[in-house]
């Protein structure tokens, strides 16, 4: 017997199977292809496979539950994807400095060559759309807006980086992470010591979240950083 | 008015079809193709998220997705710079 809450609409029971039975086809594609390949870089693309067939089996549940599951696994797979790139960039470069007989080459730009069209549109809209994005970001709150920032700052610094322009950086972006886990600790306790300022605690959690992942994205930036430093 | 149950098949057949692509397409022994074509699988799951009205999850899988493409981008482009085998 199932289990199914009153409030779930009648529309999203009869899409419950084929959800379900689509998530485990593409997650049983993906992890044959992972068994298959024998590159790392391979394995760490089809990956996202397997998060596409965990969302597909999260979101058949149809109630605001899927969406708060959603979430918290989207960022994570995207916290992974950047932790396994580096590992795998890292030890590449480890493999070549015990055989220094595989020369290796001086650039390592994200865009070799540097950009030099002279239009007006070149400088202002990446800046633009930058705001555009932050802003909105930091108007949804939470997981989805850390990650619209995060993609806003992201444009920002690539745009810049395109056109071998020098970039604002931050040094201290690792210290916004206490920050918002502060936050997050007192809106969390505030919500047991005091429910009646439930919303207050809500909105500390949720801007907590935010500082959160987009600074993790800001890492990003913080990588390219490295890149600079090397030339 | 158009049915929703519509786009929610259509969502599976593309999430299916793009992760066959992905798996065993044509030219994914290329990084770049089989990034793209992890596009297609992404833009199925957009269009379930639709149907079942998870307007916050829609956002946030478009906003990871354009990171995570600039991620892959970024280790292709540096491990093929340092000459190792993709």
């Amino acid at each position: 017997m199932v289990m199914i809450p009153p409030y779930v609409p009648e529309a999203f029971i009869t899409m419950y199977l084929p959800a379900i039975y689509a998530g485990l086809i593409v997650g049983f594609i993906g992890t044959m292809a992972i068994a298959m390949k024998r590159e790392e870089i391979h394995i760490l693309i089809l990956t996202d496979l397997v998060g596409l067939a965990m969302i597909f089996v999260v979101s058949a549940v149809g109630t605001d539950l899927a969406e708060a599951l959603i979430l918290p696994g989207l960022v994570v797979e995207l916290a992974e994807t950047l932790a396994i790139s580096e590992i795998l960039i890292t030890r590449e470069m480890r493999i070549i400095e015990q055989d220094p007989r595989r020369n290796l080459s001086k650039s390592s730009s994200l865009f070799p060559q540097p950009f030099s069209a002279n239009m007006e549109i070149l400088t202002t809209a990446p800046n633009f759309i930058a705001l555009v994005l932050i802003g909105y970001g930091i108007f949804l709150t939470g997981f989805t807006g850390g990650a619209v920032a995060g993609g806003g700052i992201v444009l920002y610094a690539l745009s810049k980086k395109a056109r071998g322009l020098p970039i604002l950086m931050l040094d201290g972006i690792a210290g916004v992470s206490g920050i918002a886990w502060c936050l997050w600790i007192i809106g969390f306790l505030l919500f047991f010591v005091m429910p009646q300022y439930w919303l207050l605690s809500l909105f500390l959690a949720a801007c907590g979240l935010l500082l959160k992942v987009a600074s993790k994205v800001g890492l990003i930036g913080l990588l390219m950083r490295e890149d600079i430093d090397r030339e | 008015m158009v049915e929703v149950q519509l786009f929610f098949y259509f969502g599976i057949f593309l999430a299916i079809v793009g992760s066959i692509a992905t798996a065993w397409g044509p030219g994914v022994n290329d990084p770049v193709v089989r990034t793209f074509n992890t596009e297609v699988a992404s833009v199925g799951v957009c269009l379930v998220l639709l149907c079942y009205n998870h307007v916050l999850a829609l956002l946030t899988l478009l906003a990871t997705t354009v990171i995570i493409t600039l991620i892959l981008f970024r280790a292709i482009i540096r491990l093929e710079e340092m000459g190792a085998d993709v």
